[in-house]
């Protein structure tokens, strides 16, 4: 196995505040909601298995040395639930359907063609049919259909929990997603330190605009 | 990285391909390229005849890089042929005239890639003269195009994250492109697929029209870091960090306000004189 100092970024010399800082930070950025519906979700799934593997094997081993050889470690901090949690929609069909149950078996494996071509030749347009296809344009990285898609799907299922979350998702932009640094970020966000006074005044001044980080 | 390019150009095409050297392509090699920096020469040329001036030397993904920028300028030039009527289109015949022999180079040495800019530019042709009102259409035709650039990366999971940082790089680029165009398309009457979407014919933005789109655009550029996260890049990494996490909010923003034909080019024009030195 690698460096665990190495896949964390840190030297051996780190204190544990040091270790569990770039521990976080590494988390932060790999989590599976910073990838949730992303065609690289698991490739960051990977990234996160190898930085749990390496603090929890440092934990281990200053644990060890500390207390002699007697090893309690894994449950300093870590983040427990990150590793093995999945980002997948559920197999199950909200409408019942037998197709847009394999739609969605096609996009948890990966497998985006298949949808997309169950979904065509399906006639039935109900809130779920709309839903999928949000997801897959989304996967597709056609962001502006994914969300009339998601949209429409909301519209004909209010009370849907799935088909919310989806269109809030979209909704909230880059509001959730990780920056080194931590500050939102976005075309209308202002996030950079100059920017900001100004754009406080600006907001000020017009009465509130696109801005709504200030 | 821009000098060794420009080398490359040289050697490889000839002197007229130098010229079609810019920072678009320079950003495109430094994608492709190792994660570690070449070596450093140094050497004089017609820009620089005193002074010795610092290149890298060539590297197999700086030819790559080099390969495909050939390609890419001579569509480009074409589609400025066939965009203006005979008299207009004369300097960019002239200059793909002049490229003429190097393209023929290029596409043979990759011709996956020549297939692909041909396949897409066609497409985007198509839905132009159809006047495709799906923005995301439109886009996905240049995006792939210049997610193609990175078939030839032979690392699968470093194919898969340049594919998708190239596609969302593509896509923001033609939108923001498109949105820059927009005063110009509404008098002209031209095809602007960002008006089409939104119902635009006078070339400015309605708040919501404009709070839609830059929503649109800041998913791709999330798509785009949560790729460059994926993969190790080395030397490059503070400038495509700063590019992904600040650069393309602020272009996007100012394109926005329109602010960024009169004021940004020449600012970026004198800070892109800094980065030269560095890269």
């Amino acid at each position: 196995m690698n460096d665990p100092y190495q896949i964390l970024g840190v030297p051996e010399t780190a204190s544990d505040e040091e270790v569990k800082r770039a521990y976080r930070e590494l988390a932060r950025k790999y989590h599976p909601d910073n990838y949730h519906d992303n065609p690289l979700a698991d490739l960051a799934q990977e990234k996160m298995k190898d930085i749990n593997a390496a603090y929890e094997q440092i934990t281990k081993m200053r644990s060890g040395a500390k207390s002699g050889g007697y090893s309690s470690a894994g449950s300093s901090g870590s983040y427990g639930g990150y590793g093995g949690y999945q980002q997948q929609y559920s197999s199950q069909s909200s409408s019942g359907s037998s197709v847009l149950q394999q739609v969605r078996i096609a996009i948890n494996t990966g497998n985006i063609s298949r949808a997309e071509a169950l979904l065509a030749n399906y006639s039935d347009h109900n809130a779920e049919w709309n839903f999928l296809r949000g997801a897959v344009c989304y996967r597709r990285g056609w962001m502006d259909e994914a969300k009339r898609y998601y949209q429409t799907a909301c519209q004909m299922d209010p009370g849907n929990a799935e088909y919310r979350q989806a269109l809030e998702f979209m909704e909230r932009g880059t509001e959730s997603a990780y920056r080194p640094g931590g500050q939102p970020f976005g075309t209308e966000v202002c996030g950079g330190n100059l920017c900001l006074p100004l754009c406080c005044l600006w907001t000020l001044c017009n009465g509130g605009g696109y801005c709504f980080f200030c | 990285m821009y000098c060794g390019l420009c080398h490359i150009l040289g050697r490889r095409y000839g002197q007229a391909a130098r010229f079609i050297l810019n920072y678009d392509f320079t950003y495109l090699a430094i994608l492709l390229s190792d994660p570690e920096e070449g070596n450093v020469s140094g050497a004089r040329c017609y820009v620089s005849p005193l002074r010795q001036r610092a290149y890298l030397e060539s590297s197999a993904a700086m030819e790559l890089a080099a390969d495909e920028s050939v390609i890419l300028a001579y569509w480009q030039l074409r589609d400025g042929v066939s965009d203006h009527d005979w008299f207009h289109g004369l300097k960019y015949r002239t200059a793909s005239a002049a490229l003429e022999s190097a393209y023929r180079k290029a596409a043979a040495y990759r011709p996956g890639f020549d297939t692909a800019v041909r396949t897409q530019l066609s497409r985007l042709s198509d839905l132009e003269k159809e006047s495709c009102s799906s923005m995301d259409m439109a886009a996905d035709a240049f995006a792939a195009l210049l997610g193609s650039a990175a078939q030839e990366v032979s690392d699968p999971v470093r194919r898969r994250v340049l594919e998708q940082l190239l596609y969302h790089l593509g896509r923001w680029v033609y939108l923001v492109d498109a949105a820059d165009d927009l005063k110009k398309d509404a008098a002209s009457g031209n095809y602007n697929p960002v008006a089409l979407r939104f119902g635009l014919t006078t070339g400015s933005w309605t708040a919501d029209a404009r709070w839609e789109f830059a929503l649109s655009l800041d998913h791709s550029i999330r798509m785009m870091a949560t790729a460059f996260e994926l993969w190790d890049f080395g030397a490059w990494t503070p400038i495509l960090e700063a590019t992904i996490y600040q650069g393309l909010f602020q272009v996007g923003k100012s394109v926005l306000d329109g602010t960024f034909r009169t004021t940004y080019r020449n600012d970026e024009r004198k800070k892109r004189k800094k980065v030269e030195e560095s890269t």
